[in-house]
């Protein structure tokens, strides 16, 4: 019997024999229904459960499917970034390598390869940097002390610090290394082909410390070596020896046959330079076509510098053949000896420039030595350079005025303006005293504007028929527009061009060129006069008579003066009347101070007179615009 | 020690069992809550045993040797040679006072040569996890506390529960063993069978469950139930405890039983603690194997009893109601199957009760435990 039913019937039993069928009843359609319920939920939960795990197992499904969609989306994306690293590392121009903490290759990109020679093999991940090291050294990318460097090497690495260093190798060239330790003991480092920054490093000092035309050393080095010899001469006493060179007539080459023949010329001049000198000395260019040399002296300081001069002198003047052209210029020296001309590099190099000076005053081609009077000369000139600079602010210049007379008339045609300094200590000075000095220091420009401005304003005052004359220095010439200052000068004094003269001397075109020409035309053709000045003390050429159509001709005082006793001058005299009778241009006879002067100048030809003869240049408040007579005494000269 | 049973119906009033039951200075009698409320069987204890404690609850059917019964009061008299014993009683006014309650209990009782506390506890106003958590704390966790919570039948409407007086409503009751004399065994085990997906809790608040993987935990069970069993909740539910375990811990393992639930929150009020984050699965019995989880609690309890026991032993059963309405007619099977495994010279005497208290079969820390067996057996030395 089932144990539940035994038990059913036991709780039915009342007594012996006894049996509550209707209790039994009860109790087994109870278990029944107990039965059936447990059958139903045990059903139930089983489909439920079977659902929810189907569900469960669908959206693990599409959970696998979206991790495995996500996953190869990552993947491919790892992929592409990997490629673009790749590409990264493979296009850098600088060579990378990585190592992890026990020194084994992790990456490295071609260029590192190729930097070192390194192959495919020598470069696989995980081989040690002992090893590449020395497949570096076998393949000849290493320094010269292959053994030191890889042990030095190695000592960086392990040294756990970030440190730069640039390693010569044995071909020449510079390989920098930047090299950063990670976090993890590995370590990473790019290297860097630096021999053109090198290369380039090493060009631009040298350009720093040379000249670019002629690879000599240039001023600043020249300094530099001055300083050094005098540390030498202050601590050995080695004495040395400065010479300052000036190209003469470099210039006219410059200007006549161009820049590219210039240049030539100098770097021939600079082989020469240095030719002539010794591998211990310095040679430099200074700019322009000026040099140096620093000599070291022997024994006899003095002769050997004469003798250095000489053969610089020498050298320099000897023929030059550049580009066709046939040249021939010379040099001017100047020479301070150390420590006789001077205890440092400063008074040295300006004792040595006042030598030069000069040289080249004394007629060029030629050496000097400092002496002391050149640097007194030199203060006398400084201060003088002062007090002219400040004689324009004070009013300190004054115009004097001489007549130029018309031979036939007797009548003042013009008047010439003459610059007077009347110095507040030294008296009245001469245009000669202080004329050159104001054309070395540019000051002739403002002093020129000044005359032209007082002298368009006296004669603004004059009468209409007297024309002023004013004289043109060469320098004024080199300022960019003269034009300008006398368009300025005679609107301001209401003076007509007409009434101007310019006196100009044939420097102007002898320096000249086509400009100083053009200049002069175009002053002509506002209606100013042009005067040629002191015609036959130069070159006295006759082409500048054909350069330029002048209105008169100033024939040399000196002419006049010997007019009486020498034949030679009256002839010239005579011919230059002749020729501008000629050419129609008047010819003013200079210095005339006797009628006997006056009778001869008339008979030769000359239209207009100049001279004490007519009185003395005064201020133009003594000016008297009478005719002179014709039979006037001879007139005292001063 | 010695050991009588008792028993009381309607019809026959008490009847003793065979045995001794001269100074008894323990007594045990479970009951429903019909029969226990008016007091009266209490009153006729104390007139029987007026030296001994006498505790007592309802219960959700009483057990007596192999036998299940409704209509019957189970009860046992014991006599202590050795042992000293003393009762401890708190209301549980509220469950969030669960833990401070079983903390009163365990000061009460704490004591250097305490060996045991068998606890007896109200079943519905009550948080058992964090009663035990509170006794332990006080006691020690290495003294053994056994027990269960009180019940009424398929109705969780009131459990009554006394030590020392009739038995009422919101009342924690516990009585200590102390001396080197008494032996304590205890087992503890289920038998029930997950099945279904595992789920998360993923909303409770202490043991008051709202979510299952954001869905509400009562549509789940009443989707379970169906319609029909859906109107018996919260009894019903118990016919799928639910297993929790911590993910960190999956070995240590707890089966909780529903208490109550709350149609308009779509929530469940369990015996205790169901965590936030914890990893639950369905349950479900089969009657042969709620069966053989009695029989390993019943052995696991012999086998813990200790040595040199002499004399007469008591096994006190608590199971779960849950197992009971499942089992039905069967539920005598789990009954048997313990008894099995002690022999008939053991007194067998217990409740179907809301919940379990014993330690845990892996980390021996006391714990409520849910839908399971729980067997204490007590003896005493040889003097």
């Amino acid at each position: 019997m089932h144990k539940l039913l035994a038990r059913q019937l036991a709780k039915a039993v009342k007594g012996p024999g006894d049996v509550d069928l209707q209790a039994l009843l009860a109790l087994v359609s109870e278990a029944y229904e107990q039965s059936d319920n447990d059958r139903h939920r045990t059903d139930r939960s089983i489909s439920l459960m079977i659902n929810e795990l189907e569900q469960l197992n669908r959206g693990l499904d599409q959970l696998v499917q979206e991790r495995t969609t996500a996953l190869r989306e990552r993947e491919s994306e790892l992929q592409a970034q990997n490629l673009r690293f790749d590409a990264a590392l493979k296009n850098m121009p600088y060579g990378l390598c990585m190592f992890d903490r026990n020194e084994r290759l992790i990456v490295c990109n071609e260029r590192y390869s190729e930097m070192y020679g390194l192959t495919p093999d020598q470069t696989k991940r995980g081989v040690t940097l002992r090893s590449i090291l020395e497949a570096r050294v076998a393949a000849g990318h290493s320094p010269e002390d292959a053994n030191s460097y890889i042990e030095q090497r190695l000592a960086e690495v392990r040294g756990c610090e970030p440190y730069y260093a640039e390693n010569g190798m044995r071909d020449g060239r510079t390989f920098a290394v930047n090299h950063r330790p990670m976090a993890d003991g590995g370590w990473v480092a790019i290297h860097q082909d630096i021999t053109a920054q090198k290369r380039a490093e090493s060009q631009i000092t040298y350009m720093a410390r040379h000249d670019d035309l002629t690879g000599l050393a240039n001023r600043a080095v020249l300094l530099e070596k001055m300083d050094e010899a005098l540390v030498r001469l202050r601590r050995q006493g080695s004495r040395f020896t400065i010479f300052m060179l000036d190209l003469d007539l470099f210039k006219t080459v410059n200007d006549s046959l161009g820049h590219p023949v210039g240049d030539q010329l100098l770097k021939v001049v600079a082989d020469r330079l240095s030719a002539c000198t010794r591998a211990i000395d310095t040679v430099a260019r200074l700019g322009g076509d000026e040099f140096a040399i620093l000599a070291t002296a022997d024994d006899d300081q003095r002769q050997a510098a004469i003798a250095t001069a000489n053969r610089l002198l020498e050298a320099v003047a000897a023929p030059y053949d550049v580009e066709g052209h046939q040249l021939n210029i010379g040099t001017s020296i100047g020479i301070a000896l150390a420590p006789q001309h001077g205890a440092d590099v400063d008074q040295l190099v300006k004792n040595a420039d006042l030598a030069l000076y000069k040289a080249k005053s004394e007629g060029r081609d030629a050496y000097r030595f400092f002496e002391d009077a050149l640097g007194v000369a030199a203060s006398t000139r400084r201060a003088h350079q002062i007090e002219l600079r400040n004689a324009l602010t004070s009013d300190e210049f004054e115009l004097h005025y001489h007549p130029i007379v018309d031979i036939g008339t007797r009548e003042t045609a013009s008047i010439e303006a003459l610059i007077r300094w009347r110095h507040p200590e030294r008296g009245m000075i001469a245009p000669v005293d202080f004329i050159p000095l104001a054309e070395e220091t540019g000051l002739i420009n403002p002093i020129g504007d000044w005359v032209l401005r007082k002298a368009c304003g006296d004669a603004a005052r004059w009468p209409s028929h007297i024309k002023v004359s004013v004289n043109l220095s060469a320098v004024q010439f080199r300022k960019v527009c003269p034009i300008d200052n006398f368009c300025k000068a005679l609107k301001d004094s209401g003076l007509p061009p007409e009434r101007l003269e310019l006196e100009i001397t044939e420097t102007v075109l002898l320096q000249g060129n086509a400009e100083n020409v053009e200049t002069l035309h175009k002053l002509r053709l506002m209606g100013i006069s042009i005067v040629l000045d002191d015609f036959g003390t130069g070159y006295s050429s006759l082409s500048y008579l054909r350069m330029f159509p002048f209105d008169k001709i100033k024939i040399d005082r000196s002419f006049v003066h010997e007019l009486a006793k020498n034949a030679d001058c009256a002839a010239i005299v005579s011919a230059v009347a002749g020729l501008g009778r000629s050419l129609r241009i008047g010819t003013v006879a200079e210095g005339v101070e006797t009628e006997d002067q006056l009778l001869l100048v008339h008979a030769a030809g000359c239209t207009h007179v100049q001279g004490f003869l007519f009185g003395r240049p005064c201020p133009a408040a003594g000016l008297k615009f009478e005719r002179f007579a014709a039979h006037k005494q001879k007139a005292k000269v001063a | 020690m010695r050991v009588a049973q008792l028993s009381w119906s309607d019809a026959a009033g008490w009847a003793d069992a065979p045995g001794d039951r001269t100074n008894a200075n323990l007594v045990f009698f479970f009951g429903t809550r019909q029969a226990l409320a008016c007091g009266a069987r209490y009153q006729e204890l104390r007139a029987m045993f007026p030296a001994a404690h006498i505790l007592g609850c309802s219960t959700g059917g009483q057990i007596s040797n192999d036998d299940v019964t409704d209509d019957e009061i189970a009860a046992a008299a014991i006599c202590f040679d050795a042992t000293r014993l003393r009762v401890a009683c708190e209301p549980a006014s509220s469950p969030e006072g669960s833990r401070a309650c079983g903390g009163a209990i365990g000061r009460a009782l704490a004591a250097p040569d305490l060996a045991g506390i068998f606890v007896l506890s109200d079943g519905l106003n009550v948080n058992g996890s964090e009663l035990v958590a509170g006794i332990t704390g006080a006691v020690g966790k290495w003294v053994s506390v056994t027990g269960g919570l009180a019940g009424d039948g398929a109705d969780f409407r009131e459990t009554l529960v006394g030590a020392d007086c009739a038995p009422r409503k919101h009342v924690v009751a516990a009585v200590g063993f102390y001396g080197p004399a008494i032996r304590i065994g205890h087992g503890n085990a289920g038998g029930w069978d997950e099945f279904g997906p595992r789920r998360q809790i993923t909303r409770s608040r202490g043991n008051v469950l709202f979510e299952f993987d954001r869905e509400p935990a009562l549509d789940l069970y009443e989707r379970y139930l169906g319609e029909d069993e859906a109107r018996g909740l919260p009894g019903s539910g118990l016919l799928f405890p639910l297993r929790i375990f911590d993910p960190e811990r999956p070995d240590h393992d707890i089966v909780r039983t529903i208490l109550a639930v709350d149609h308009q929150a779509r929530s469940m009020t369990f015996a205790g603690d169901v965590p936030e984050g914890w990893t639950a699965q369905l349950m479900r019995g089969n009657f042969d194997r709620l069966a053989v989880g009695a029989a390993t609690a019943a052995r696991q309890a012999a086998d813990s009893g200790g040595e040199n026991r002499s004399g007469d032993q008591v096994a006190i059963l608590v199971s779960c109601i849950g197992r009971r309405l499942l089992m039905g007619q069967h539920t005598a099977d789990e009954i048997e199957a313990a008894r099995a495994e002690f022999g008939p010279r053991i007194a067998q005497l217990g409740f179907y009760s809301y919940g379990e208290i014993s330690p845990h079969r892996v980390s021996g820390v006391c714990e409520l435990h849910n839908q399971t067996m729980t067997v204490t057996t007590i003896a005493e030395a040889a003097g």
